[in-house]
């Protein structure tokens, strides 16, 4: 009974976000996530729990009210994101403003013709951001898992609109790694979600002061293929706004088959760094709801 | 065919930088992934690479790999298939 009712409760509650985005656009949405994220975080353990190993190492000085107006602001921020994911899908008038901080290196690397390899991670408006790559030049790959029976849909699913990416299933076998690599090798851009580990090699990187397990396969495939390494991070800047930025770009090496794990840590700890730095400018904007340090 | 195998055998063991592991030591029949020869999804794109560089084959996707790297028969096979193809 339990996971059925919180089943149809989640989307009961999704459809009353719907009504609201219908009759009052997108003010009149996150007029209603106020309150409803205030009353969630007031009575669910659940939130604080699940927000816990970031904030403690985000604001280690953080106790009592401040600790509860941290997970307050994560997961009100969290909640904007999918608000603007099903507004942007049901008008398809509106859109996002958004500028791509770092557009020039990115489009220079792109012409190189050696492939590149996109790392971005589950924080801002990711993946409304990244529907809008759309104009480098070559086609983009995305190396994600695709679970289109969710209830929060993607939003290239709610616009009705093909996606500016082609898709590469990470649930396929080897991961999707073999078509990312043939892929990069036709010059193309592959995207990947650098920072959540599931299964497969992993190498370890320091992030907000404690180790953390980050998946290898980015790195081996820009080693391997030769191509560049971009990390690009999303942010919500405003209302109607957003920021991608180009955090760093960088070409990783394997070298020796016992020197791997090493080099590819190297590149691990270059797209760590940079995720440090993004949630040191966007302390809220950080959507991993789970212990990151122990995935 | 012998010679192919041979060429890939070397590619594998120098390009892949394997240790303790010479080009006889390894079963034309023996999966290359996992419990046979112990490779895994990493050296899989080092692969993909390496047949491509020294074949111009390219490997397109995991249900043409699944079948290539089956083996280093398999391997093999598919070059040649790959190449009469062309």
């Amino acid at each position: 009974m339990g996971r059925i009712f919180w089943r149809k409760l989640e989307g009961f509650g999704h459809a009353i976000f719907y009504v609201c985005l219908f009759i009052g656009g997108q003010t009149g949405a996150y007029l209603l996530l106020g309150p409803v994220v205030f009353f969630y975080v007031l009575v669910s353990r659940r939130s604080h729990r699940l927000t816990k190993a970031y904030r403690q190492r985000r604001f280690p000085e953080h106790r009592g009210v401040n600790a509860w107006l941290d997970t307050f602001r994560i997961v009100y921020s969290f909640g904007q994101i999918l608000v603007d994911r099903a507004w942007l899908g049901i008008r398809k008038e509106v859109g996002l403003e958004g500028e791509l901080v770092g557009r020039d290196r990115l489009l220079r690397t792109v012409a190189e013709g050696k492939g590149l390899v996109l790392l971005t991670a589950h924080v801002g408006n990711w993946q409304t951001a990244l529907s809008h790559i759309c104009d480098l030049a070559v086609p983009v790959n995305s190396l994600m898992h695709y679970d289109q029976a969710a209830v929060a849909k993607h939003y290239f699913d709610l616009r009705g609109e093909q996606t500016p990416f082609r898709i590469i299933n990470t649930e396929g076998l080897m991961g999707g790694l073999v078509e990312a690599t043939a892929a990069l090798m036709r010059g193309e851009v592959v995207t990947v979600m650098a920072d959540r580990y599931i299964k497969g090699p992993f190498v370890t990187a320091d992030f907000i002061g404690s180790p953390v397990r980050l998946p290898a396969a980015a790195y081996s495939l820009a080693a391997a293929t030769g191509a560049p390494l971009a990390v690009l991070l999303a942010a919500k800047t405003g209302r109607t706004r957003y920021s991608l930025t180009v955090w760093d770009i960088f070409t990783p090496v394997i070298g020796d088959r016992q020197e791997r794990q090493k080099n590819l840590a190297v590149g691990a700890a270059r797209f760590a760094g940079a995720l440090n730095e993004y949630v040191r400018q966007y302390p809220y904007q950080w959507y991993n709801f789970f212990d990151f340090w122990r995935q | 065919m012998e010679e192919l195998k041979q060429q890939l055998k070397e590619i594998i063991v120098r390009d892949l930088k394997l240790q303790d592991v010479k080009p006889a030591d390894i079963n034309d029949d023996a999966p290359l992934f996992e419990e046979g020869m112990g490779l895994d999804s990493l050296d899989a794109v080092e692969m993909v690479v390496l047949i491509q560089k020294h074949f111009g084959v390219q490997i397109e996707d995991m249900d043409e790999g699944k079948e290539a790297f089956r083996s280093i028969n398999a391997l093999a096979q598919f070059i040649m298939q790959r190449r009469a193809g062309k």
